[in-house]
Protein backbone atom coordinates (compact mmCIF):
# COMPACT_ATOMS: atom_id res chain seq x y z
CA UNK A 1 0.00 0.00 0.00
CA UNK A 2 1.06 3.30 -1.13
CA UNK A 3 2.01 5.87 1.37
CA UNK A 4 -0.23 8.49 -0.29
CA UNK A 5 -3.27 5.99 -0.14
CA UNK A 6 -2.45 5.78 3.64
CA UNK A 7 -1.93 9.45 4.51
CA UNK A 8 -5.73 9.34 2.01
CA UNK A 9 -7.37 6.96 4.06
CA UNK A 10 -6.29 8.68 7.73
CA UNK A 11 -7.75 11.92 6.61
CA UNK A 12 -11.26 10.14 5.32
CA UNK A 13 -11.46 8.48 8.60
CA UNK A 14 -10.48 11.40 10.57
CA UNK A 15 -13.27 13.57 8.59
CA UNK A 16 -15.66 11.16 8.06
CA UNK A 17 -15.92 8.78 11.03
CA UNK A 18 -16.24 5.56 8.59
CA UNK A 19 -14.23 2.21 9.15
CA UNK A 20 -11.01 1.89 7.82
CA UNK A 21 -11.87 -1.01 6.61
CA UNK A 22 -14.33 0.13 4.40
CA UNK A 23 -12.15 2.38 2.05
CA UNK A 24 -11.18 0.08 -0.75
CA UNK A 25 -10.85 1.47 -4.12
CA UNK A 26 -14.79 0.45 -5.02
CA UNK A 27 -16.03 2.37 -1.92
CA UNK A 28 -18.35 4.93 -3.22
CA UNK A 29 -18.95 7.74 -0.96
CA UNK A 30 -22.62 6.58 0.11
CA UNK A 31 -20.73 3.37 1.45
CA UNK A 32 -18.58 5.69 3.58
CA UNK A 33 -21.85 7.66 4.35
CA UNK A 34 -20.10 10.63 3.40
CA UNK A 35 -22.63 14.21 2.99
CA UNK A 36 -21.16 16.65 0.75
CA UNK A 37 -20.27 18.82 3.41
CA UNK A 38 -17.98 15.99 4.05
CA UNK A 39 -16.34 15.71 0.88
CA UNK A 40 -15.69 19.28 0.92
CA UNK A 41 -14.06 18.65 4.01
CA UNK A 42 -11.59 15.96 2.90
CA UNK A 43 -10.62 17.68 -0.50
CA UNK A 44 -9.45 20.33 1.64
CA UNK A 45 -7.72 18.14 3.84
CA UNK A 46 -6.11 16.62 1.02
CA UNK A 47 -5.06 19.88 -0.69
CA UNK A 48 -3.85 21.04 2.84
CA UNK A 49 -1.87 17.82 2.96
CA UNK A 50 -0.12 17.16 -0.25
CA UNK A 51 0.22 20.88 -1.42
CA UNK A 52 -2.16 20.23 -4.29
CA UNK A 53 -5.32 21.91 -5.61
CA UNK A 54 -8.40 20.09 -5.95
CA UNK A 55 -11.16 21.86 -8.03
CA UNK A 56 -14.93 21.02 -8.45
CA UNK A 57 -14.68 20.52 -11.68
CA UNK A 58 -12.38 17.94 -11.05
CA UNK A 59 -13.64 16.80 -7.78
CA UNK A 60 -16.98 15.95 -9.52
CA UNK A 61 -16.06 12.81 -11.27
CA UNK A 62 -14.93 10.79 -8.71
CA UNK A 63 -17.16 7.74 -7.81
CA UNK A 64 -15.32 5.76 -5.51
CA UNK A 65 -12.58 6.23 -2.94
CA UNK A 66 -10.10 4.70 -6.06
CA UNK A 67 -10.58 7.49 -7.83
CA UNK A 68 -9.59 10.18 -5.02
CA UNK A 69 -6.45 7.88 -4.51
CA UNK A 70 -5.45 8.06 -8.64
CA UNK A 71 -6.31 11.45 -8.63
CA UNK A 72 -4.36 12.80 -5.69
CA UNK A 73 -1.04 10.38 -6.73
CA UNK A 74 -1.31 12.20 -10.24
CA UNK A 75 -1.20 15.27 -8.92
CA UNK A 76 1.19 15.00 -6.40
CA UNK A 77 3.40 13.25 -9.45
CA UNK A 78 3.23 15.68 -11.16
CA UNK A 79 4.00 18.24 -8.65
CA UNK A 80 7.82 15.82 -8.06
CA UNK A 81 7.89 15.98 -11.61
CA UNK B 1 -16.34 57.18 -8.99
CA UNK B 2 -13.99 54.41 -7.44
CA UNK B 3 -11.43 55.05 -9.67
CA UNK B 4 -7.47 54.17 -7.80
CA UNK B 5 -10.02 52.29 -5.10
CA UNK B 6 -9.01 48.78 -4.55
CA UNK B 7 -11.50 46.05 -3.62
CA UNK B 8 -11.64 43.31 -2.20
CA UNK B 9 -14.84 40.50 -3.07
CA UNK B 10 -15.07 37.44 -1.22
CA UNK B 11 -16.82 34.34 -3.24
CA UNK B 12 -17.30 36.13 -6.18
CA UNK B 13 -16.24 33.57 -8.84
CA UNK B 14 -20.17 33.90 -8.93
CA UNK B 15 -23.27 34.15 -8.16
CA UNK B 16 -23.58 37.54 -6.16
CA UNK B 17 -20.31 37.61 -5.78
CA UNK B 18 -19.58 37.83 -9.51
CA UNK B 19 -22.24 40.58 -10.19
CA UNK B 20 -20.39 42.85 -7.16
CA UNK B 21 -16.91 42.26 -8.45
CA UNK B 22 -18.24 43.41 -12.14
CA UNK B 23 -20.43 46.38 -10.80
CA UNK B 24 -17.22 47.55 -8.64
CA UNK B 25 -15.36 47.10 -11.46
CA UNK B 26 -17.33 49.28 -13.76
CA UNK B 27 -17.30 51.89 -11.16
CA UNK B 28 -13.84 51.84 -11.88
CA UNK B 29 -12.07 50.25 -8.88
CA UNK B 30 -9.05 47.44 -9.07
CA UNK B 31 -11.07 44.21 -8.23
CA UNK B 32 -9.35 41.14 -6.71
CA UNK B 33 -11.83 38.13 -6.92
CA UNK B 34 -11.64 35.33 -3.68
CA UNK B 35 -12.74 32.02 -4.72
CA UNK B 36 -12.28 29.02 -3.38
CA UNK B 37 -13.70 26.17 -5.28
CA UNK B 38 -14.55 27.24 -8.89
CA UNK B 39 -10.97 27.91 -10.26
CA UNK B 40 -12.46 28.54 -14.26
CA UNK B 41 -15.49 31.01 -13.05
CA UNK B 42 -12.69 32.98 -10.90
CA UNK B 43 -10.52 33.80 -13.81
CA UNK B 44 -13.48 34.36 -16.34
CA UNK B 45 -14.39 36.62 -13.81
CA UNK B 46 -11.06 38.19 -13.84
CA UNK B 47 -11.17 38.23 -17.32
CA UNK B 48 -14.29 40.55 -17.53
CA UNK B 49 -13.29 42.61 -15.13
CA UNK B 50 -10.14 43.96 -17.02
CA UNK B 51 -11.66 43.97 -19.92
CA UNK B 52 -13.51 47.29 -18.18
CA UNK B 53 -9.86 48.75 -18.31
CA UNK B 54 -9.41 48.19 -14.52
CA UNK B 55 -6.57 45.86 -12.73
CA UNK B 56 -8.28 42.29 -11.40
CA UNK B 57 -6.84 39.39 -9.97
CA UNK B 58 -7.68 35.87 -8.42
CA UNK B 59 -6.59 34.80 -5.22
CA UNK B 60 -7.35 30.86 -3.91
CA UNK B 61 -8.35 31.14 0.04
CA UNK B 62 -10.62 29.12 2.40
CA UNK B 63 -11.73 31.79 4.04
CA UNK B 64 -12.99 29.71 6.68
CA UNK B 65 -9.34 28.91 7.53
CA UNK B 66 -7.85 31.74 9.60
CA UNK B 67 -5.07 31.29 8.20
CA UNK B 68 -5.76 31.02 4.09
CA UNK B 69 -6.77 34.66 4.91
CA UNK B 70 -3.41 35.73 6.38
CA UNK B 71 -2.25 34.71 3.19
CA UNK B 72 -4.43 36.29 0.97
CA UNK B 73 -4.17 39.54 2.56
CA UNK B 74 -0.18 39.53 2.45
CA UNK B 75 -0.97 38.52 -1.29
CA UNK B 76 -2.81 41.77 -1.65
CA UNK B 77 -0.45 44.02 0.32
CA UNK B 78 2.36 42.61 -1.66
CA UNK B 79 0.54 43.31 -5.52
CA UNK B 80 -2.19 45.77 -4.53
CA UNK B 81 -0.10 47.75 -1.54
CA UNK B 82 -3.40 48.75 -0.38
CA UNK B 83 -7.35 48.05 -0.03
CA UNK B 84 -9.99 50.28 0.02
CA UNK B 85 -13.05 48.10 -0.02
CA UNK B 86 -13.93 44.93 1.84
CA UNK B 87 -17.06 43.38 0.58
CA UNK B 88 -17.48 40.32 2.78
CA UNK B 89 -20.05 38.17 0.31
CA UNK B 90 -18.56 34.28 0.47
CA UNK B 91 -20.81 31.92 2.06
CA UNK B 92 -21.42 28.23 2.51
CA UNK B 93 -23.75 26.18 5.10
CA UNK B 94 -25.95 22.75 4.65
CA UNK B 95 -29.90 22.63 5.12
CA UNK B 96 -30.31 21.94 8.75
CA UNK B 97 -33.08 22.30 11.28
CA UNK B 98 -31.89 23.35 14.65
CA UNK B 99 -32.62 20.39 16.28
CA UNK B 100 -30.32 18.74 13.65
CA UNK B 101 -27.59 20.98 13.40
CA UNK B 102 -24.02 19.29 15.07
CA UNK B 103 -20.83 20.74 15.60
CA UNK B 104 -19.24 20.32 12.23
CA UNK B 105 -21.90 21.66 10.50
CA UNK B 106 -21.70 24.64 13.10
CA UNK B 107 -18.05 25.54 13.00
CA UNK B 108 -18.18 25.17 8.96
CA UNK B 109 -20.69 27.57 8.69
CA UNK B 110 -20.12 29.96 11.52
CA UNK B 111 -16.62 29.97 10.22
CA UNK B 112 -16.98 30.63 6.66
CA UNK B 113 -20.24 33.16 6.98
CA UNK B 114 -19.77 34.96 10.47
CA UNK B 115 -15.99 34.45 11.88
CA UNK B 116 -14.33 35.45 8.24
CA UNK B 117 -16.04 39.01 8.42
CA UNK B 118 -14.50 39.69 11.81
CA UNK B 119 -11.05 38.31 10.28
CA UNK B 120 -11.11 40.10 7.18
CA UNK B 121 -12.09 43.30 8.64
CA UNK B 122 -9.05 43.09 11.04
CA UNK B 123 -6.46 42.67 8.19
CA UNK B 124 -8.34 44.97 5.95
CA UNK B 125 -7.93 47.75 7.97
CA UNK B 126 -4.36 47.86 8.03
CA UNK B 127 -4.32 48.49 4.50
CA UNK B 128 -6.86 51.11 4.69
CA UNK B 129 -5.09 54.80 4.56
CA UNK B 130 -6.47 57.96 6.30
CA UNK B 131 -9.11 58.43 3.81
CA UNK B 132 -10.79 55.82 4.92
CA UNK B 133 -12.59 52.98 2.97
CA UNK B 134 -15.73 50.84 3.16
CA UNK B 135 -16.74 47.01 4.89
CA UNK B 136 -19.93 45.99 3.07
CA UNK B 137 -21.43 41.89 4.36
CA UNK B 138 -23.70 39.90 2.52
CA UNK B 139 -26.04 39.01 5.14
CA UNK B 140 -29.92 37.21 4.44
CA UNK B 141 -33.16 37.37 5.71
CA UNK B 142 -32.67 34.27 7.94
CA UNK B 143 -31.16 35.83 10.37
CA UNK B 144 -34.05 37.64 11.74
CA UNK B 145 -36.64 35.04 10.13
CA UNK B 146 -37.34 31.87 10.47
CA UNK B 147 -37.05 29.68 6.86
CA UNK B 148 -37.21 25.97 6.88
CA UNK B 149 -33.78 23.78 7.23
CA UNK B 150 -31.97 27.19 7.81
CA UNK B 151 -30.91 27.06 11.10
CA UNK B 152 -26.93 26.74 10.32
CA UNK B 153 -27.32 30.01 8.03
CA UNK B 154 -30.01 32.08 9.49
CA UNK B 155 -27.84 31.66 12.66
CA UNK B 156 -24.26 32.74 11.21
CA UNK B 157 -25.83 35.72 9.35
CA UNK B 158 -27.78 37.05 13.01
CA UNK B 159 -24.29 36.63 13.50
CA UNK B 160 -22.61 38.24 10.67
CA UNK B 161 -24.83 41.16 11.63
CA UNK B 162 -23.85 42.27 15.20
CA UNK B 163 -19.82 41.91 14.24
CA UNK B 164 -20.94 44.47 11.13
CA UNK B 165 -22.58 46.75 14.35
CA UNK B 166 -19.55 46.61 16.27
CA UNK B 167 -17.09 47.34 13.59
CA UNK B 168 -18.97 50.15 12.46
CA UNK B 169 -18.89 51.97 15.77
CA UNK B 170 -14.93 51.11 16.25
CA UNK B 171 -14.22 52.25 12.49
CA UNK B 172 -16.64 54.90 11.66
CA UNK B 173 -13.88 57.66 13.34
CA UNK B 174 -10.92 56.47 11.00
CA UNK B 175 -13.99 57.05 8.04
CA UNK B 176 -14.72 53.43 7.45
CA UNK B 177 -18.30 52.66 6.90
CA UNK B 178 -19.37 49.43 8.04
CA UNK B 179 -22.76 47.93 7.10
CA UNK B 180 -24.42 44.77 5.88
CA UNK B 181 -27.23 44.25 2.95
CA UNK B 182 -29.51 41.40 4.21
CA UNK B 183 -31.69 39.82 0.87
CA UNK B 184 -34.63 37.42 0.67
CA UNK B 185 -34.23 34.68 -2.26
CA UNK B 186 -32.33 35.78 -4.72
CA UNK B 187 -32.42 34.37 -8.26
CA UNK B 188 -28.85 32.69 -7.71
CA UNK B 189 -28.00 28.76 -9.56
CA UNK B 190 -27.95 28.67 -4.99
CA UNK B 191 -31.03 30.46 -4.21
CA UNK B 192 -33.15 29.02 -6.58
CA UNK B 193 -31.98 25.23 -5.23
CA UNK B 194 -32.92 26.02 -1.71
CA UNK B 195 -35.88 27.72 -2.78
CA UNK B 196 -37.05 24.07 -4.60
CA UNK B 197 -35.76 22.28 -1.72
CA UNK B 198 -32.61 20.98 -2.83
CA UNK B 199 -34.50 19.66 -6.19
CA UNK B 200 -33.34 21.32 -9.82
CA UNK B 201 -37.20 20.94 -10.77
CA UNK B 202 -37.54 24.09 -12.98
CA UNK B 203 -41.52 24.21 -12.93
CA UNK B 204 -41.83 24.13 -8.70
CA UNK B 205 -43.25 27.43 -8.52
CA UNK B 206 -41.46 30.11 -6.31
CA UNK B 207 -43.47 33.08 -4.30
CA UNK B 208 -42.93 36.41 -5.88
CA UNK B 209 -42.23 39.09 -3.49
CA UNK B 210 -44.95 42.01 -3.25
CA UNK B 211 -42.49 44.06 -5.80
CA UNK B 212 -43.44 41.22 -8.14
CA UNK B 213 -40.39 39.60 -9.34
CA UNK B 214 -37.37 38.03 -7.41
CA UNK B 215 -34.52 40.10 -6.36
CA UNK B 216 -31.74 40.10 -8.95
CA UNK B 217 -27.75 39.63 -7.92
CA UNK B 218 -28.03 43.68 -10.11
CA UNK B 219 -30.41 44.77 -7.18
CA UNK B 220 -27.60 43.41 -4.42
CA UNK B 221 -24.46 44.60 -6.36
CA UNK B 222 -26.80 47.98 -7.06
CA UNK B 223 -26.64 49.04 -3.16
CA UNK B 224 -23.44 47.91 -2.19
CA UNK B 225 -22.38 50.08 -5.26
CA UNK B 226 -24.06 52.76 -3.30
CA UNK B 227 -22.97 51.88 0.08
CA UNK B 228 -19.24 52.20 -1.38
CA UNK B 229 -19.89 55.78 -2.32
CA UNK B 230 -19.04 58.98 -0.78
CA UNK B 231 -23.13 59.42 -0.67
CA UNK B 232 -23.71 56.57 1.73
CA UNK B 233 -20.40 57.70 4.06
CA UNK B 234 -23.18 58.93 7.35
CA UNK B 235 -24.99 55.49 6.93
CA UNK B 236 -22.92 53.56 9.51
CA UNK B 237 -23.37 49.52 11.11
CA UNK B 238 -26.29 49.05 9.11
CA UNK B 239 -28.22 46.20 7.75
CA UNK B 240 -30.84 47.19 4.63
CA UNK B 241 -33.03 44.75 3.57
CA UNK B 242 -33.56 43.84 0.12
CA UNK B 243 -36.71 41.76 -0.13
CA UNK B 244 -38.99 43.50 -2.42
CA UNK B 245 -41.10 43.94 0.52
CA UNK B 246 -41.71 40.00 1.45
CA UNK B 247 -40.75 40.25 5.20
CA UNK B 248 -42.58 43.26 5.74
CA UNK B 249 -45.97 41.27 4.27
CA UNK B 250 -45.32 37.95 5.83
CA UNK B 251 -48.40 38.11 7.74
CA UNK B 252 -50.79 39.30 4.58
CA UNK B 253 -52.35 36.26 2.82
CA UNK B 254 -51.38 35.51 -0.29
Amino acid sequence: MSTTEDTIKDIVVKIVHCERDILKPEATFQDMKADSLDMVQVLVALEDEFGIEIPDEDAQKFKNFGDFVNYVETKVAEKKG
Amino acid sequence: MLSGKVALVTGSSRGIGRTIALKLAASGADVIVNYFRHREEAEQAVADIRQMGVRSQAIRANIGDAAKIEEMFAEIARDFGRLDILINNAASGRPRSALDLDTKVWEWTMDINARALLLCAQQAVALMGPEGGRIVSISSVGSSFVLPQYAAIGISKATLEAITRYLAVELAPRGIAVNAVSASLVATETGLLYARGGKSDEEAPIPMPPAGRLVSTDDIANTVAFLCSEAAAMIIGQTIVIDGGTSLAALSPR
